[in-house]
C-alpha cells in the first residue's frame, strides 16, 4: 500500500499549504483577500510551471492564455444574461468556453512558435498578448476596446447575495482547486512517459530526438496544458472576482513577468516550488505595501535579489537537493 | 540538520511576526476617529495621477482637522485621519489592501484607487462588507449601471467631458452645424465621445465624420485627410497626451483650420504648449478642475448652495504642504480626490453617524460646492453636479472659458488659423 501511494507523496506538502491557506483565510480576520491574491499566485505559477519548469522554455505572452480565458466567461456571463434559469451552470459554460478558447490560442501560437528554440522561442512568444488585444480592439471583437462590464448581469443571473458571494469567495476557492490540480497533473506529468520525455528534452533537446523522442509533441502537449489552466485562473480569479474586462488590463506583461519571478523563485520544475515561490512573492509585496508605501518596490528588488542569490535553484531547488535520500525527501521533488 | 541553517530560520521568523505586528498597528490607528481608507495608486502606471490624489485628500484633511477643527459628531468634535496603502496601480493588490482597510484597520469610509478598472475591481469587496466606497477616479459610466449600493462618484462620468464644449459652441455660434470625432480607440475616450455625440445630437449638431485610431498611432495623416473632407466646423478628438499632440501636429502639418479644436487629456497640460508652440493656440480641453475656477462662498450663496472647505488658494498652499513640494500644483486628480473629502465630511455630519447606509442615503440627498465646483450625485451614485470646465490656450497661457460661472476669460471663436498662428497671431477673443 505504502509503495503503491508513495509517488504521490510529494502532493501531500502543496495539499497541506492550500488547506493552510485557507483556514488561515477563513479564520483570521481580515486576512482572506490576503489569501486570494495568495492563491491567485499560486494558481499562476503552478500553471506556468507545467510549461516552463518542464521545457526550460520562456513564454513571454502567458498573459493572453489567462485574458482569452477571461473573455471566455466574460461571453458565457454577457451571452446567457438572459437564460437566468442556468444559474451556476453559466459559470460552468464559462469555465468550458475559457478552456477551449485558451486551448485553441495555445495550439496556434504552440504550432508556429514551438518550432523555434530559447531565445528565438521567448522573442516569438513577446508579442502574442499585444497582438490579441489589437485584434480584439481593432477588429472590435468582444465589444472591441470599450471592454465588458458585468456585474450587473451576474446579478440578474445568481441573485445579488449569490453572486457577491462568488465575486468575494468562491472564485478565489475556485482559483484554489484550479492551484491544486495543476499540481496534481505536473505530478500526474512529471511520473509519467511526459514527464521523462520533458526532462530529456529539457536538458538536451537535439539528444532527446536522436533518443527517438517526439519532442514537438511533448512540448505542444505541456504547453496547451498549462495554458488552458492560465485560462481557468483568467476565468475565476478575473471574471468571476470582477465582472469586468478591459482589453489593456488582461493582456497586461507584467503577469508573465509575475508568473516567471514565482516560478524561478521557488524553483522551476519542482512541484512545491510555484507554490512556495508564489508564497515569499505575495506576502513580501503585500507587507512591503503596507509597511513602506510608496518605496516598496525598490526594497522588493532587494528581497529577490537577495532570494535568488541565495537559492541560486529557487527555494525548492535548494531544499529538494537538500534533503535528497532523507525522510524529507520523499515529500519534496 | 545542517540545513536549517539560519538563513531559512531567520526569514521564516520575520515572515510569521508580521502579521502580528500588522495586526497591533492597525489597532493602534484609527482609535477615536473618523478614518477614511485609501487603496492608493503612489507606484505603477498611475502613480502621478495617484500622488495627485493622495496631495488632494491629505490638504482637505488638513483643513478639515486644523481650520474646520473636526467634524461634529454627536455634539463633539472628531478629528479625521487619512489611512493609505500603494496599491501599484494593479488590481490584485486592491482587492488585500481593501480587504484589509476595512477589516482590519476598520476604516470608516474607503476611496477607490486612481481609474475606472481599479474601481471596479474594488466595488464588491466593499459591497459585501456594506462599506461605502467614493469613487474619485473611474469615470466609467457603467460603474454605476452595475447596481453598486455603497459606490459614490466625485469625478465627473465620462461621458460628460465634452458637454460644456458643446453649450459654449451652441451659444457663442449658432451657426456652426457640422462636427467631427476623431478619438483614441480607448475605453475612456470611446466613453467620452459617446457622450459627445449624444449631446451633440441633441443640441442638433450634425455628425460629420466619426473615425477612430490605434492606441499608440505615430501617424493620423490618413485619417485627418479624410476628416478635412467631410469640412466639419469644430473638432472634438485625443485620448491621451501623446496621440493628442501628434492630433494637433499634424492638423497644422495638413493645414486643416478648424472654428474650435479640443483635446481630452492633452490640451489642458503644460506640456502640450510646450512641446507645440504657437500649434497650441486656440486649442481647447476639456477638465474636471483647474486652477483658476471662479468657485467659491460667494457663487455658492448665488445659486443657493451650501459653501465647504478651503478656497481655491488655501488648497493650493495645504496641496503643497501636504506633497513637500513647493513647484508642484494640483491638478484635477487632487481637486477631485479633495472634493470627496469635503462630501464625507458633510455627509457624516449631515446624518451624524459613520454608518455606511446612513452616510450613503445622506450623499444621496447632498448638494453643496467647494474649490472644486458643484456635488450632486443621482439614486445610482453617479455624479451629476459637477460641470466639467473647458480650457483654452491663449497666448501661450490656459485661461478658463467655460462654464461663465467659472471662466477666467472669454473664449476666441474661431481659433485662428494655423497659418495666422504660424505669422504669431494669438487666439485672443
Amino acid at each position: 500500500m505504502k509503495n503503491r501511494l508513495s509517488p504521490y507523496y510529494p502532493l501531500l506538502p502543496v495539499f497541506v499549504a492550500y488547506f493552510a491557506l485557507f483556514l488561515v483565510g477563513r479564520n483570521v480576520e481580515g486576512t482572506w483577500q490576503l489569501v486570494a491574491t495568495l492563491l491567485f499566485y499560486c494558481a499562476l505559477g503552478q500553471a506556468f510551471n507545467i510549461f516552463l519548469g518542464m521545457t526550460g522554455y520562456v513564454d513571454f505572452g502567458y498573459v493572453a492564455f489567462l485574458g482569452v480565458g477571461t473573455y471566455g466567461m466574460a461571453i458565457a456571463i454577457t451571452g446567457l444574461a438572459n437564460f437566468p434559469q442556468l444559474g451556476l451552470g453559466i459559470v460552468a459554460i464559462g469555465f468550458v468556453l475559457a478552456i477551449i478558447m485558451a486551448t485553441l490560442l495555445s495550439t496556434a501560437v504552440g504550432a508556429v512558435a514551438l518550432r523555434l528554440r530559447g531565445a528565438y522561442f521567448a522573442i516569438a512568444t513577446i508579442g502574442v498578448n499585444e497582438g490579441f488585444r489589437f485584434l480584439i480592439e481593432g477588429a472590435n471583437l468582444w465589444n472591441g476596446s470599450s471592454g465588458m462590464i458585468f456585474t450587473a448581469q451576474l446579478n440578474e443571473i445568481l441573485g445579488r447575495d449569490l453572486a457577491s458571494r462568488v465575486m468575494t469567495l468562491w472564485a478565489d476557492i475556485l482559483v484554489l482547486f484550479i492551484g491544486a490540480l495543476a499540481a496534481v497533473v505536473t505530478l500526474l506529468y512529471m511520473k509519467s512517459k511526459i514527464g521523462y520525455a520533458l526532462t530529456a528534452l529539457r536538458e538536451d533537446e537535439d539528444a532527446a530526438k536522436v533518443m527517438g523522442i517526439n519532442v514537438t509533441k511533448y512540448k505542444i502537449t505541456a504547453f496547451i496544458t498549462s495554458a488552458s489552466f492560465a485560462g481557468t485562473v483568467g476565468a475565476a480569479a478575473w471574471a468571476l472576482k470582477t465582472p469586468y474586462v478591459f482589453p489593456p488590463e488582461v493582456f497586461e506583461i507584467h503577469y508573465t513577468i509575475e508568473a516567471i519571478i514565482i516560478v524561478m523563485l521557488g524553483g522551476a520544475g519542482t512541484l512545491l516550488g510555484p507554490l512556495v515561490g508564489a508564497l515569499i512573492y505575495g506576502v513580501s509585496k503585500y507587507y512591503l505595501s503596507i509597511f513602506l508605501p510608496g518605496v516598496q518596490l525598490f526594497i522588493f528588488a532587494l528581497v529577490i535579489i537577495f532570494v535568488i542569490v541565495t537559492f541560486p535553484e529557487g527555494v525548492v531547488g535548494v531544499i529538494k537537493r537538500k534533503t535528497r535520500n532523507t525522510a524529507i525527501g520523499q515529500y519534496i521533488i | 540538520m545542517k540545513f536549517f541553517s539560519l538563513k531559512i530560520i531567520l526569514p521564516a521568523v520575520l515572515i510569521s511576526i508580521i502579521p502580528f505586528i500588522s495586526t497591533f498597528s492597525a489597532f493602534a490607528a484609527g482609535h477615536g476617529k473618523i478614518v477614511i481608507g485609501h487603496s492608493a495608486c503612489l507606484s505603477g502606471k498611475y502613480a502621478k495621477a495617484g500622488e495627485q490624489a493622495v496631495g488632494g485628500i491629505e490638504a482637505c484633511v488638513d483643513w478639515v482637522n486644523n481650520e474646520y477643527g473636526g467634524i461634529t459628531l454627536g455634539g463633539k468634535k472628531v478629528p479625521l485621519k487619512y489611512k493609505k496603502y500603494d496599491c501599484e496601480s494593479k488590481k490584485e493588490s486592491v482587492t488585500s489592501l481593501i480587504g484589509r482597510l476595512i477589516t482590519v484597520d476598520k476604516v470608516d469610509v474607503v476611496f477607490a484607487p486612481y481609474s475606472s478598472g481599479l474601481t471596479l475591481r474594488g466595488a464588491p469587496i466593499a459591497e459585501s462588507h456594506q462599506m461605502l466606497y467614493m469613487d474619485h477616479g473611474g469615470a466609467n459610466n457603467k460603474i454605476f449601471e452595475q447596481g453598486f449600493r455603497y459606490a459614490v462618484q466625485t469625478i465627473g462620468p465620462a461621458t460628460s467631458y465634452h458637454k460644456g464644449t458643446l453649450d459654449m459652441v451652441k451659444k457663442i455660434a449658432p451657426d456652426a452645424k457640422k462636427v467631427a470625432l476623431a478619438y483614441e480607440d480607448s475605453e475612456f475616450a470611446t466613453m467620452v465621445m459617446e457622450g459627445a455625440k449624444n449631446h451633440a445630437e441633441k443640441l442638433g449638431f450634425e455628425i460629420v465624420f466619426e473615425r477612430t485610431y490605434p492606441k499608440g498611432t505615430t501617424d493620423l495623416t490618413p485619417l485627418l485627410s479624410a476628416m478635412k473632407a467631410a469640412k466639419p466646423d469644430f473638432v472634438l478628438g485625443g485620448g491621451h497626451f501623446e496621440d493628442g499632440q501628434l492630433f494637433n501636429r499634424q492638423m497644422a502639418d495638413l493645414n486643416i483650420n478648424v472654428d474650435c479644436l479640443s483635446l481630452i487629456a492633452a490640451a489642458t497640460l503644460p506640456a502640450f504648449s510646450d512641446a507645440l508652440g504657437h500649434m497650441a493656440e486656440g486649442v481647447m480641453g476639456p477638465s474636471h478642475w483647474e486652477y483658476g475656477v471662479t468657485y467659491s462662498k460667494e457663487a455658492a450663496k448665488e445659486k443657493g448652495k451650501q459653501w465647504i472647505g478651503p478656497s481655491q488658494d488655501e488648497f493650493v498652499s495645504l496641496f503643497k504642504k501636504a506633497t513637500g513640494d513647493q513647484k508642484m500644483l494640483p491638478d484635477y486628480h487632487a481637486a477631485e480626490a479633495g472634493a470627496q473629502v469635503l462630501a464625507y465630511v458633510l455627509a457624516v455630519e449631515k446624518t451624524g453617524s459613520t454608518d455606511s447606509d446612513k452616510v450613503r442615503a445622506a450623499l444621496g440627498d447632498l448638494e453643496f460646492m467647494s474649490f472644486y465646483g458643484s456635488w450632486d450625485i443621482d439614486d445610482s451614485g453617479l455624479q451629476v453636479g459637477h460641470s466639467m470646465v473647458d480650457v483654452q490656450w491663449q497666448d501661450g497661457k490656459r485661461v478658463i472659458v467655460w462654464p461663465e460661472s467659472a471662466q477666467t476669460g472669454k473664449p476666441c471663436y474661431p481659433m485662428p488659423t494655423f497659418d495666422e498662428k504660424k505669422d504669431g497671431k494669438k487666439a485672443l477673443p
